[in-house]
């Protein structure tokens, strides 16, 4: 072995410099004696000194373990800091955020951070800045095309610029180039939600990273090389852009101290007394002002590994049945209308109900425990005229019996059994599953046919799913259930609304039993079906939802119009399960002042065309493909809004880094949702520096004994 | 000057002590650890080394002829792989095992591996799995990561820094040593002369 020769060598070299250092002539025996002593004392030395020693190596080998994103040949550089500040406004149905993120450069040269992160489903992002230092630059928005050409151009001229891009309705990329080292630039940007209202409670989801996602499909060798992120996944078949969504996930000890906190802050201004602000997942601290509410995580600046969920409940007897709110943009009208259907339980319906449970591998952990949670409820609330069925799903998709079985107690029995046995393994195949569950509700059974599809939605090839669900979905109805600290919530939402059903999330074993008795609960009563709404101008084709779906229980109805002035009534018309016919209407005239209806109206506008073009291009009919590009492109630049064809771009005029000094391109990580078993994990640091502290040692000690030789050389 | 030079060689006699003690901290820690795991295996669950300990084994690995089987460590942290290779965390008992050793203490003896040597893994209830190397691979850790999904559920992978004897101890190059468990043989083949003259 090369160690162990080396330090024998050396071993007897530094003896001998001790030795002869004394310059004295002792005979050999005593010399051999002496040299023996000192080596045996230099051990003993060293081991009285190791627990000193030990403390100091400890955190070296800490940061020797810790993932850093090291050049080559460098001392592992830190990786870029992160921490985002959420600041949020809710006013009626709309919050609107001002989300800084700041980007710290710890490191020796200028980089370029590359940023993926999720934003609410549905999010509006309307303005981007650029603060560094003193300095404020305003982003323009632009085709994605000009906007990716301009930023280019800046990093490339060593000019600093940021630019904010979607990948999915719920996943976009800031990117900012030339970070000096040593000093933090800032990127705000500017969105907007709308605010979930449910069985008389108001909820908001902020989501702070993501759950890796599985791509379907095999690996497009062919183009890998140009599209390779740094250690993302690759573009696969099923999913072109896998590497633009697939950032890594790291677990919070492999992350530099400081970073990914986020600082969060809402303002809740609803119009109404506020009874009580909950969370299931932080805890909170609010203070109210008159009909103001503050609200802030108790802890300070919260670790980005979950979505913070924030609900508030009115004063009891104020939950509101209607709202109308008008706000005039650009010198058009705009109206959001909500409305809750008086509609009382009915009587039960005979179901057949096929629960679907995804156990692939991002399931694993806590995800598939709240699964197998849900799963067990939903089986208590089957009547004994009932039939059901259970579906799993990883690689491929099986189920408990080969066509829906009445809910007997064996069968019940032989179901919980099954639901107790399952784990989580393997990738998650949505296609054959849901195929399976809807086929067996092309025939007319005289049942109610609901399927509930309990995932985290960790999947890539959306579009191609919710394409089947609209196609196979026949009379059934489907309900997403979804599941873990940070589930897919566009797929989650957007299949139940292809599937006209509803979504649950729910995030821990022991706040999930409320969301699911609300859905098993709503499932049981009775729909409200075939919903028109009529305006008093008549301009049913600016108002959205084109389709409004089915409403269940404790459902809200929300249209968004352009062009409607607040006067004259609203009337909405549907069928109740028993088939009566059903009609309401509202008063306009009442409107409250609103913000932001433009851009929720344009975003919805853009949602409907996409929505639209993944249809049309299902059945084959291509050619309007490009026209809806254009279309929402188009709504894209009027509106200020971040598109799948539009982005944000701030460019800085003066170049800041000099031009001979390098760039590095730096993915900054997500963190792992707590809970879920990492999918995606970066290579360990596997050496140590012994090697490098034993050369040193054996040279320099080799050096001190050939300079002792000579000196003793030069004496006699 | 002679005083300047004693001191000047006790200095570097320190560095190099301070270095031969990582790996000899590495080996007598598998001393300890050996005991850590019978109890672990006696008790049927972890116990710590010794009772500061951040982490404790999770198994023991056998790498085949000509070497000490290595208790594995839980973690993949600077403290767990200075004492023993470190199980990554978040590999599960069903799921693919990922094990990460230091190349210059507990891993120096992967280079020697081939494809179809015999790895062998023990878990706690002390029953020992058979793993076949099917692969050996070089990874840039800067381009890409581990992808869980992407692997068999009963394979195993090793990971060490490469290349072995360099002296920097952050290079992102790695040497991966991949192996599928190795189904049980036939029962007249596996009594006739046991693996190795089994013709593997």
């Amino acid at each position: 072995m090369f160690f162990t020769s080396v330090s024998r060598d050396t071993g007897t070299s530094i003896s001998r410099t001790r030795t002869v250092s004394r310059a004295q002539p002792t005979p050999v025996k005593l010399r051999k004696l002496l040299e023996g002593v000192s080596l045996w004392l230099l051990v003993a030395l060293f081991l009285s000194l190791h627990p000193v020693y030990a403390e100091a190596t400890e955190r070296g080998e800490e940061t020797a373990g810790a993932l850093y994103f090291g050049e080559p040949g460098s001392r592992g550089e830190q990786a870029t800091l992160l921490s985002a500040d959420y600041q949020v406004t809710v006013s009626g149905l709309i919050a609107e955020t001002r989300l800084r993120q700041s980007f710290s450069n710890a490191g020796q040269n200028w980089r370029e951070a590359i940023y993926v992160f999720p934003l609410p489903e549905q999010a509006s992002v309307y303005s981007l800045k650029m603060r560094a230092g003193e300095r404020v630059i305003e982003g323009e928005i632009q085709t994605r095309q000009e906007a990716a050409t301009q930023y280019e151009t800046a990093k490339a001229e060593s000019r600093q610029a940021a630019t904010v891009a979607q990948e999915r309705p719920n996943l976009f990329t800031t990117r900012l180039a030339n970070i000096p080292p040593g000093e933090e630039i800032t990127v705000e940007i500017r969105y907007q939600q709308a605010v979930r209202y449910q069985s008389g409670e108001f909820e908001l989801r902020l989501p702070t990273t993501l759950t890796p996602r599985y791509m379907p499909g095999a690996p497009q060798v062919a183009d890998a090389p140009d599209n390779w992120r740094q250690g993302w996944a690759m573009p696969t078949t099923q999913v072109a852009d896998a590497d633009a969504i697939s950032p890594f996930t790291v677990l919070p000890d492999d992350l530099p101290p400081g970073s990914h906190q986020a600082s969060i802050s809402l303002e809740l201004y609803t119009g109404l007394p506020i009874a009580s602000v909950l969370s299931p997942s932080h805890s909170l601290q609010s203070t109210w002002d008159g009909d103001t509410v503050r609200v802030t995580p108790t802890e300070g600046a919260v670790p980005m590994n979950r979505d913070m969920i924030v609900r508030w409940l009115p004063v009891r007897g104020e939950a509101p049945s209607a709202a109308v709110f008008h706000e005039r943009w650009q010198g058009e009208d705009y109206l959001l209308a909500l409305l809750v259907p008086g509609v009382e339980r009915g009587g039960r319906l005979a179901r057949e109900l096929v629960f679907v449970i995804d156990t692939s591998g991002s399931m694993a952990g806590e995800s598939i425990r709240q699964a197998q949670a849900a799963l067990m409820r939903g089986l208590d609330t089957l009547g004994p005229d009932d039939t059901f069925n259970i579906i799993q799903f990883s690689h491929s998709a099986r189920s408990l019996f080969p066509s829906a079985h009445p809910a007997s107690a064996p069968n019940l029995n032989q179901a919980q059994a099954y639901v107790r046995g399952l784990t989580a393994d393997g990738g998650t195949e949505m296609a054959p599953a849901l195929a399976r569950a809807l086929a067996a509700g092309k025939e007319r059974s005289g049942r109610v046919r609901q399927v509930v599809f309990i995932t985290d939605g960790a999947v890539g090839n959306e579009a191609a799913l919710f394409q089947q669900i609209e196609q196979e979905l026949g009379e059934s109805r489907l309900f997403t259930v979804g599941i873990g600290a940070a589930p897919n919530l566009h797929f989650m939402r957007e299949a139940a609304r292809f599937g006209r059903g509803t979504y649950t999330a729910i995030t821990d074993l022991t706040t999930m039993a409320k969301p699911l008795e609300d859905l098993f609960g709503k499932m049981q009563a009775p729909v409200l079906t075939d919903l028109s709404v009529a305006w008093p101008d008549d301009i049913q084709s600016e108002a959205l939802p084109q389709r409004p779906g089915d409403l269940f229980l404790g459902e809200p109805l929300i249209q968004v119009v352009r062009g409607q002035a607040a006067e004259g009534k609203l009337v909405m018309s549907g069928r109740l399960a028993g088939g009566q016919n059903w009609q309401q209407s509202l008063d306009l005239t009442s409107a409250a002042p609103g913000q932001g209806l433009h851009r929720y109206w344009a975003r919805q506008k853009i949602n409907g065309l996409l929505d639209r073009s993944v249809v049309t291009k299902a059945a084959g009919e291509s050619p309007s493909g490009t026209r809806t590009e254009d279309q929402v492109t188009e709504l894209g630049l009027k509106y200020q809004l971040v598109t799948p064809y539009t982005s944000f771009v701030a460019v800085d005029k003066t170049p800041r880094r000099e031009a001979d000094e390098p760039l590095d391109a730096e993915p900054v990580p997500t963190l792992l949702p707590k809970g879920s078993a990492p999918a995606m994990l970066r290579y360990p640091q596997t050496a140590t520096g012994a090697p490098a502290l034993m050369m040193t040692g054996a040279l320099g000690g080799l050096l001190c004994g050939l300079l002792a030789l000579v000196r003793r050389r030069t004496r006699t | 000057m002679s005083r300047c030079l004693l001191t000047l060689s006790l200095l570097f006699g320190a560095v190099f002590v301070v270095g031969a003690w990582i790996p000899l901290k590495a080996m007598l820690a598998q001393e300890l650890l050996t005991l850590a795991w019978a109890e672990t295996q006696a008790r049927q669950q972890p116990a710590r080394p010794w009772p500061w300990a951040d982490t404790w084994p999770v198994a023991r690995l056998d790498l085949g002829p000509g070497t000490e089987p290595l208790i594995v460590l839980e973690g993949v942290h600077g403290e767990s792989l200075a004492f023993g290779p470190g199980r990554l965390a978040g590999a599960t008992r069903e799921g693919p095992i990922i094990i990460a050793g230091h190349r210059d203490t507990h891993f120096d003896a992967l280079e020697h591996l081939k494809a179809g040597n015999l790895l062998r893994l023990q878990d706690q209830a002390g029953s020992w799995t058979d793993y076949e190397v099917t692969r050996i691979r070089i990874a840039d850790s800067r381009e890409e990561g581990i992808e869980l999904d992407a692997m068999a559920p009963d394979s195993l992978l090793l990971v060490t820094c490469f290349p072995f004897d360099s002296l920097a101890s952050d290079g992102p190059l790695r040497y991966l040593v991949e192996a599928r468990v190795r189904p049980p043989l036939p029962l007249n083949l596996a009594s006739g002369g046991g693996i190795a003259d089994a013709g593997f």
